[in-house]
């Protein structure tokens, strides 16, 4: 990671706390419920991909799914998905204000009706969770499925949960 | 305050100076508009999002992109004669930008066959000359495309046919292009955009394109994000995530 | 030049200016209208001084040089006074002989004065001529009268008497004058004048501004540009008199880059009543600020529409944008706005010095006072003429433009400028007011009227307006600017023979999305010249797509050039022929080559012997 830490800007809540597989989950979203991440149940599947990409881009359209699986090590995987920051770079670096948080679900939701596909959210997010669609022409990111995450949905594991 | 319009007699919640295409569109009605583009303001160019407004002083049939919800505005979104301006309007559009997807589309829906002659090139082809290029520019704080002439002979892009100063490369203008007329090649070298050339800012991982380095330093200088944000491709700024996420896990 | 700081002070020069000039002194006014510099009336004003110099009349009669007099076809025009005698088509040459004759002899000279064509009578005064007797001049009353470069001579006419007296009036009861006049905008749709400014004044913002039209587009027209030329001064108290009412402080000229002379004639009119203290703070001790600047258009026709004319002020393009929101809540710099035409703002000093109910008298109930038309076309006497609202088309075309040259058959007028209508024959005697043409298919507009007789092609003169405003058309709404291109080449088509019934129904359809669906009056009344040509003249059209034939024998494609029996084989039609297209021997036939002939007429125009025919 390029960016100091100090500088990078904080998940919306990363919560320090354990899971009862003793795995730390990474809660992404807020309020009512969360996303929790819990690489260490990750198989290293990819049916969050696949169910991702059904979910936003249609069958057979992994490129565009919006949470992505890394190999980290022997048989250990992280899924890497859009934290929701708080302070976040594709917000604030986007020209048009495309980029709102949803008040229900608390994630950051680009408007397609309002993003007018200049890239710099993608060159900006220092995750590596915005999306440039090349087809559309629009940033594409991670919305939480507007509060029912697909890819929660289809993880067989327990991976990934909504909760 | 939330106002109320009607919509096809269909009662409809708006903000006061919302357009009317956005609140109806927002309802579900299928109003076709080449021109609108919610970030920038409504010039009302290509004349496809026409309604029927059914009250007030100035009954009639109008755009609805450029028109402001007003309590108890009544429109309607479909008649025999906004069918056929609509189409008129269409096949116009059609002569110029035979080749766009967008518009043949419309077209076999509406069933709209062009009949007449197509006007002179537009200097581009398939240029509708709706101006989304232009305004999004402007709105980017770009100010590199204008809109030059009049008549059929009004053009779209770089002032004075000069390569703009203003222009970073950034591609907005083809993302928001309708016909996506505009002609953007990028090489691994470089990114070639209305008659110029513009260099890629590399990751400092892999050496991908990231971003032209026109558009970094616009952004450095306007956006605020420290420098370093633009110095990692998407892929490695994931890879390098998922490594560091894996040594807080395991 | 004093700086005045009251009335009582304005008056008093007046009376000093006034003094020194009695209503009987001699003079000569020699026009300097564009007209008549056209012709080149500059050169007389020399020729003048030296003459008068000679003949030791030098200082004992006044040589000034005025605005346009209106009777531009007979140009340069030279008025004695006090007789009032007129002398037209002045040359330097004939300069002498009217310094000998009668200035220094008391003798008319008979062959420059105006002979009517079809009597061949002589009018020594201007007031009889025919083409003066029947106006009823108001705006253009003084610009015979005064050199519109001082302001002593308007002063002297009682110039700015109407400002003081709206400043005693008060702000409210000179809008209420307005109102009650009945004046309508003079520049193209006829709003009430005095509502558009009650709207302005009653908007919310405290710095509003007024703007004066003079963006003069329609071709042929050129009322306002010899209003400027002429009176510049009478269009600075119009507005100030309107700012006073509507509480503007800021005023602004859009004026076509094109008028130099306007341009030049009324930064000296700023120049000098900035300097008199009729412009900038507490004008004539009144406590009220006003002050203008001038902006020059760069000849974008569009630009005369409110919305683009706002943009183009602003330094944008001019481009219309919908409305509302109107001028009058957020128009230029997003100030309360109020625009109006050169004329119309020339009319309002009249309103104010007078009365409404004297206004009221003129013309008719819902359209009072009088309208300049530039009277061009094939009419005797063209020129701009002023006319009481009501007058009906005969007599503007008849009465006053003296019938159609070359004894042919009136066709039609068209009013309104290139989106006016062609009215044909049987209209001629409806009153031209703004109501009557709307509803008759054209419109009043800035006061254009072009005269066509029975040699015009309707065909070609729609063909004419479409082409006009397609290359005007600021090109932003696919109706406007594709609709109108496309209207134009289906005219072009049935000018050139390819035209069907078919293609007429395409016009038609066109028409009708043209007009309804564009952003501005550009577009939507761009159609009219074509609409009014298919209500008026329908025959003539289906003569050229059915019978492939112009009856006005106008459409080259559409006609053929013979040479008759009539022929004596004098050489003459070969040797000008461009083409070489018509061969033949001396005192034999000759014969034109079809296949050569590009149909340019000069056979038609040089054969002595009517041999050339057209069909």
């Amino acid at each position: 990671m390029c960016a100091s830490p100090a500088s990078s800007p904080r998940p919306a809540s990363v919560s320090p706390a354990w899971s009862g597989e003793k795995a730390p989950p990474l809660v992404v979203g807020a309020v009512e419920r969360t996303l929790v991440v819990m690489p260490r149940r990750c198989i290293g599947c990819r049916t969050c991909e696949l169910a991702c990409s059904f979910a936003h881009g249609g069958p057979g359209r992994m490129a565009r799914a919006r949470i992505r699986v890394h190999p980290a090590g022997e048989k250990r995987f992280v899924q890497i998905t859009c934290l929701q920051c708080e302070n976040a770079a594709c917000a604030k670096v986007c020209p048009v204000q495309a980029i709102a948080r949803d008040e229900r679900t608390r994630a950051l939701v680009v408007s397609l009706e309002r993003c007018v596909g200049c890239g710099l959210c993608e060159a900006a997010c220092p995750f590596g969770h915005m999306h440039f669609d090349r087809e559309t022409r629009r940033a594409e990111k991670c919305d939480l499925c507007g509060g029912n995450p697909a890819c929660a949905a289809f993880c067989p594991a327990k991976a990934l949960e909504y909760r | 305050m939330a106002i109320r319009i009607f919509i096809d007699e269909q009662e409809v919640k708006a903000e006061p100076g919302e357009s009317v295409l956005m609140v109806a569109r927002r309802a579900g009605f299928d109003i076709p508009a080449l021109c609108y583009h919610e970030a920038v303001e409504s010039i009302g160019a290509c004349r496809l999002c026409l309604v029927e407004v059914r009250s007030g002083a100035r009954p009639g049939i109008s755009t609805s992109c450029n028109m402001k919800a007003e309590d108890g505005l009544r429109i309607s979104t479909d008649s025999p004669e906004i069918r056929r301006d609509r189409a008129t309007n269409l096949e116009l559009l059609l002569l110029r930008a035979p080749g766009s997807p967008v518009l043949r589309e419309l077209a076999a829906r509406w069933g709209v066959r062009p009949r007449l002659q197509p006007p002179p090139d537009a200097g581009i082809a398939n240029c509708i000359l709706c101006e989304l290029c232009v305004r999004v520019c402007a709105a980017l704080g770009h100010n590199a495309l204008a809109a030059v002439g009049r008549g059929e002979k009004k053009r779209v892009g770089p002032a004075f046919g000069k390569p703009a100063e203003g222009c970073v490369g950034c591609g907005a203008c083809l993302s928001v292009c309708p016909t996506r007329c505009i002609v953007m090649k990028d090489t691994p070298a470089a990114r070639t955009i209305w008659g110029q050339s513009f260099e890629f800012h590399r990751c400092q991982v892999c050496g991908q394109p990231v971003i032209t380095e026109k558009h970094r330093a616009f952004a450095i200088a306007k956006r605020g994000l420290p420098e370093d944000y633009y110095d990692v491709c998407e892929p490695c700024k994931q890879s390098q995530a998922s490594q560091r996420f894996a040594s807080v896990v395991w | 030049m004093p700086r005045f700081s009251s009335e009582k002070d304005l008056e008093s020069y007046r009376h000093k200016v006034a003094a020194g000039r009695a209503p009987d002194r001699r003079a000569v006014a020699v026009c300097a209208g564009t007209g008549c510099k056209a012709f080149g009336s500059a050169k007389l004003l020399p020729v003048f001084e030296a003459e008068l110099a000679k003949a030791s009349l030098k200082g004992k009669i006044e040589l000034r040089a005025t605005g346009c007099h209106g009777f531009c076809e007979r140009g340069p025009l030279v008025l004695i006074f006090p007789a009032g005698r007129l002398y037209t088509k002045v040359k330097p040459e004939d300069v002498p002989e009217i310094v000998r004759e009668d200035l220094a002899g008391g003798r008319v000279v008979e062959r420059l004065l105006y002979r009517d064509p079809v009597s061949g009578k002589a009018y020594e005064k201007e007031e009889d001529i025919p083409f003066y007797m029947h106006q009823q001049r108001l705006v253009l009353k003084n610009n015979g009268l005064l050199d519109p470069a001082s302001l002593d001579d308007y002063l002297a006419l009682g110039g700015y008497r109407a400002l003081a007296k709206a400043f005693a009036m008060g702000p409210e009861k000179v809008l209420e004058e307005v109102k009650k006049s009945g004046l309508r905008g003079r520049g193209g749709a006829g709003f009430w004048t005095g509502r558009k400014w009650e709207i302005c004044r009653a908007a919310p913002g405290p710095d509003k501004v007024i703007i004066c039209n003079a963006d003069e587009g329609d071709p042929g027209a050129f009322m306002d540009r010899s209003v400027i030329e002429g009176n510049p001064h009478s269009v600075l108290e119009g507005m100030l008199i309107g700012a006073f009412a509507i509480g503007a402080s800021t005023g602004c000229v859009y004026i076509r880059q094109e008028y130099p002379l306007a341009v030049e004639r009324l930064g000296r009119a700023v120049a000098a009543a900035r300097e008199a203290g009729l412009l900038g703070e507490n004008i004539l001790g009144s406590g009220f600020a006003f002050d203008l600047r001038i902006y020059r258009g760069g000849g974008a026709f569009v630009c005369g529409e409110e919305s683009a004319m706002i943009a183009s002020i602003e330094g944008r393009r001019g481009v219309p944008r919908r409305r509302p929101p109107y001028p009058a809540q957020s128009g230029l710099w997003g100030r309360p706005t109020n625009i109006n035409n050169v004329e119309t703002w020339a009319n309002v000093p009249w309103i104010i010095d007078r009365g409404a109910d004297w206004y009221r008298a003129i013309g008719t109930e819902k359209s009072t006072g009088t309208k300049i038309f530039s009277l061009v076309g094939k009419v005797n006497n063209t020129g701009l003429v002023e006319v009481p609202m009501g007058i009906s088309l005969r007599q503007i075309v008849f009465d006053i433009g003296g019938g159609i040259p070359g004894g042919k058959k009136f066709k039609a007028v068209q009013t309104g400028g290139p989106s006016g209508g062609c009215l044909p024959a049987s209209k001629l005697d409806i009153p031209v007011d703004f109501d009557t043409l709307v509803r008759e298919g054209a419109m009043m507009g800035s006061g254009g009227m072009i005269v066509m007789d029975e040699s015009t092609c309707m065909v070609d003169v729609a063909r004419y307006f479409l082409n006009f405003l397609k290359f005007e058309s600021c090109g932003n709404c696919t109706s406007c600017r594709d609709g109108l291109y496309q209207l134009h080449r289906l005219f072009t088509d049935i000018a050139e023979g390819r035209g069907s019934e078919h293609t007429l129904e395409l016009v038609e359809e066109l028409a009708r999305t043209v007009k309804a669906t564009s952003l501005c009056a550009l577009g939507s009344t761009a159609v009219n010249p074509v609409e009014s040509t298919l209500k008026y003249f329908r025959e003539e059209i289906l003569a050229h797509v059915r019978d492939r034939r112009c009856p006005a024998k106008v459409c080259k494609a559409l006609i053929t050039y013979t040479i008759n029996d009539k022929c004596n084989g004098c050489t003459l039609c070969a040797k000008r022929c461009p083409q070489q297209a018509i061969t033949g021997t001396v005192k034999k036939l000759h014969v034109i080559d079809q296949k050569k002939c590009i149909k340019c007429g000069i056979c038609l125009d040089v054969c002595k012997q009517d041999a050339v025919w057209v069909e």
